[in-house]
């Protein structure tokens, strides 16, 4: 088997041009190798070798218009050397050397098909950006853990040139892209939930299973000017549907609505509509549907003059199991559809 | 407290001319062993056997609970005390179980009124024997002996539920009954009397589905949705104080069998005196119905787990979403007076995980979350070839119902129709890898 290929790619500090007063300094081209890139060779026990190395200043290439200026020149000369993998960094936690290197580890995989990879620290602001789609190893947040990280980046890449499978983050080092599929652990799940609370209580370091993402908090909407004029729809989240559910619509894991006209009715007759939700009793909406979609209130309000109309459909879904992407999805939707009737409000109601 | 399993393997079960256990073959004379059903036969009008092995290719459907059979030889009150008399605390003494060998519910409950609501209807439960889905129930490595059920019309979903649970639980005695006055394959000692003040103090908090009949937890014969949480000493699970009603959801309802062999539980006691001190199990009920419910089971568990002057809290939960706030508002509490904390659960994140978020309710305190697998991950279910339990698949009732040939491959989007799946009680290796 012949020696596979590298290109690698760093910033002007670690090329040896120099410190931030070089920054703003254009691509250049080494045949030689130059830092990190001198040490990974070693690791891989000639089965691979590092055929260029890149550098451009950190201002330079950070600046939009000098990307798309030099991101030709730099596609022409991995395309000549056609290497096996391309590697950036580490960058550690310098943001603009992250940026650069995950951004160019990026287009050289998606834009030229050849596997890429970088290495940095998690807080690295490119992580956020890059990390779906992009290895990155994970490193400390200084040049300092070039030792540690290095070896790490070594084996990866070599796997990334042979095109082995890459197996899980948590053995091959990379920072988690999100992706996560079903697989069997050596353990059970008791087992690892009675470990990872003894490392906790020891103090030892653990690493939970299941990464928070963060619940986004939703914004009010601001208070309707003038509510007297103001047109009003019915959604709810509580499944109710006419009966025999004409749509097909699930009783948990939504990833649709319904809408069903109402401009003929006062209230809502339990001998047409039914609740078809998998989360609650329904009994009790059965017995009555105004109690989760109140039409019948409604429309004495509405004869009194204290708002506008109430739209001409009511809207509804099953709120259980609905994945949040699903859920923004089914939302958009329906103010895609109320918008466009000039419905100012939305009374929404869950069970 | 202090209670002695032994355990009696059972490596194959036959049909016979007499019921009898020998030399790890267990012998069943259908008629003789259907004897106990008789006394039950009000809206079950018939009971079928079927003798299941693992490695068949075999997939039931319709299921409902699993036992493990078991029975009391000494010390007070009965194996699932609450069920065939008084509810005696138990928990001490020596109690024979067999082992590799569960006892199965399977039958097509009905869909018409008598489940009351959308949230009650019983849904189609399925397992495979092996192949892809193999590794979610422990099932598929032992022999399972299923109970197949002919149902009375008319009735309410309260008397089938009843009928069918006492029957599985009376077949299930009467076959642990075999192996009194015989040697034990093996002997285990549960006892956590003993506490070593260099260990941590660990408490399991269990809390577990209660919205109705068919989506119920029976702790000594009678419901939780009137129990605040309370404390068991782990022994008393051991002897089946805690039996399942739940046939809602597949993917995360816990059998009988696994609340008498809680992972957990069993884990908490191999580790008790090597790296920490086992102090208790706080059952609760999951599925409060309000913010205000779930707040005060949240306090009182916390309350009861610093009684035991716990260090670590272990917080599980049986169901879906709703259970999924009950336990977070649980660690969170705990991590407030500072009792460290563990989960375990199902996850989503859509079919490459990177959609959304991965739980339906977090809190910052809860930094150490095992993963059970993801729920929204595409099966197929290969060709079987045999089906037991019926020959239909029940599915999707809201939409009219759909009834495949329970036989044929079949494509799930989810995995809530598969059971055990969740991982509630983490039983299972299934988790969601990150790549």
């Amino acid at each position: 088997m012949s020696t596979l290929k590298a290109v690698y790619y760093i910033n002007q500090f670690f090329a040896g041009i120099g410190g931030e007063d070089k920054a703003d300094t254009g691509l250049t081209v080494f045949d030689e190798k130059k830092g990190p890139a001198i040490g990974i060779e070693s690791m891989w026990n000639g089965e691979m070798k590092v055929a260029k190395v890149l550098s451009c200043g950190d201002n330079f290439i950070n600046n939009e218009e000098n990307y798309e200026s030099v991101i030709p020149e730099i596609a022409q000369i991995i395309r000549e050397i056609n290497p096996d993998v391309f590697i950036a960094g580490p960058a550690f936690n310098a943001g603009r050397y992250g940026v650069a290197c995950a951004k160019l580890c990026d287009y050289v995989r998606r834009e030229l098909n050849i596997p890429s990879v970088t290495a940095m620290y998690f807080e690295n602001p490119a992580v956020r950006m890059y990390v779906r789609d992009n290895y990155i190893v994970e490193t400390g947040e200084t040049s300092g853990s070039m030792r540690q990280a290095l070896p790490t980046l070594a084996k990866l890449s070599l796997k990334l040139a042979k095109e082995e499978k890459i197996g899980p983050a948590r053995l091959e080092g990379y920072l988690p892209t999100g992706h996560r599929y079903n697989e069997y652990h050596e353990k059970t799940g008791a087992q690892r939930t009675v470990e990872i609370l003894l490392k906790k209580l020891n103090n030892e370091k653990y690493v939970t299973e299941v990464p928070l993402r963060g619940l986004e908090m939703v914004e009010s909407a601001d208070p309707v000017a003038s509510i007297k004029a103001a047109k009003g729809a019915l959604i709810t989240t509580g499944g109710l549907v006419p009966k025999g559910n004409p749509d097909g619509l699930k009783q948990a894991f939504s990833v649709t609505y319904g809408k069903y006209d109402i401009s003929q009715l006062d209230s809502i007759p339990a001998s047409d509509y039914e609740s078809i939700h998998g989360g609650y009793d329904t009994t009790h909406v059965n017995e009555d549907p105004n109690r989760l979609v109140p039409l019948d209130e409604l429309r004495k309000l509405e004869q009194e003059g204290a708002f506008g109309g109430i739209y001409h459909e009511f809207f509804t879904t099953c709120g259980i199991g609905t994945n949040v992407e699903s859920g923004k999805d089914i939302g958009r939707r329906i103010v895609a559809d109320l918008r466009q009737a000039g419905v100012e409000f939305g009374i929404l109601t869950s069970t | 407290m202090k209670l002695t399993r032994q355990y009696f393997d059972v490596k194959d079960v036959v049909w016979g001319k007499e019921l009898g256990y020998k030399d790890g073959v267990l012998t069943i004379n259908k008629e003789q062993l259907l004897e106990q059903a008789k006394s039950y036969l009000k809206a079950v009008t018939n009971v079928d056997l079927e003798i299941i092995k693992p490695g068949e290719d075999v997939r039931i459907i319709h299921l409902l609970d699993t036992i493990q059979p078991m029975y009391k030889v000494e010390g007070q009150g009965q194996q699932y005390s609450g069920f065939f008399g008084q509810p005696d605390t138990v928990g001490e003494g020596i109690t024979n179980l067999l082992r590799g060998i569960s006892v199965m519910e399977s039958a097509p409950l009905p869909w018409d009124d008598s489940a009351s609501s959308g949230l009650l209807y019983p849904r189609d439960a399925i397992m495979d024997m092996s192949g892809p889905i193999a590794g979610f129930t422990p099932f598929s490595e032992t022999i399972n002996l299923v109970v197949l059920y002919e149902l009375a019309e008319g009735k309410s979903s309260a008397e089938y539920d009843r009928d069918i649970r006492q029957i599985g639980l009376a077949i299930a005695r009467e076959l642990a009954q075999l192996t009194v006055g015989q040697e034990p394959d093996e002997t285990e000692v549960f006892a956590i009397n003993e506490v070593d003040p260099d260990l941590p103090n660990i408490v399991l908090v269990w809390k577990c589905q209660n919205q109705g009949v068919y989506s119920n937890t029976l702790l000594y014969g009678l419901p939780i949705d009137n129990l605040v949480p309370t404390l068991l000493h782990p022994n008393e699970m051991l002897d089946g104080c805690v039996v399942s009603g739940n046939y809602v959801w597949p993917a995360f309802k816990v059998p009988t069998y696994l609340h008498a062999n809680h992972p957990i539980v069993l884990d908490l006691y191999r580790q008790h005196g090597k790296t920490l001190n086992f102090r208790g199990v706080i059952l609760g009920r999951s599925h409060n119905p309000t913010n205000w419910h779930k707040e005060r089971s949240a306090n009182f568990c916390v309350k009861i787990a610093r009684y035991l002057d716990a260090d670590g809290l272990i917080m599980a939960w049986e169901g879906g979403g709703n259970a999924a706030v009950d336990g977070m508002l649980t660690i969170q509490a705990a991590e407030r007076v500072g009792i460290k904390t563990s989960t375990i659960t199902f996850e989503f994140g859509g079919k490459d995980g990177t959609e959304g978020i991965l739980l339906v309710d977090d809190v910052p305190e809860a930094d150490a979350v095992i993963s059970g697998g993801s729920i929204e991950k595409t099966y197929v279910l290969p060709e079987v070839f045999k089906a037991v339990g019926g020959d239909f698949l029940r599915l999707n009732k809201e939409a009219g119902g759909y009834f495949p040939p329970a036989t044929e491959s079949i494509t799930f989007d989810t995995t809530t129709h598969l059971y055990l799946s969740g991982n509630q009680s983490g039983h299972s290796k299934l988790f969601a890898e990150s790549y």
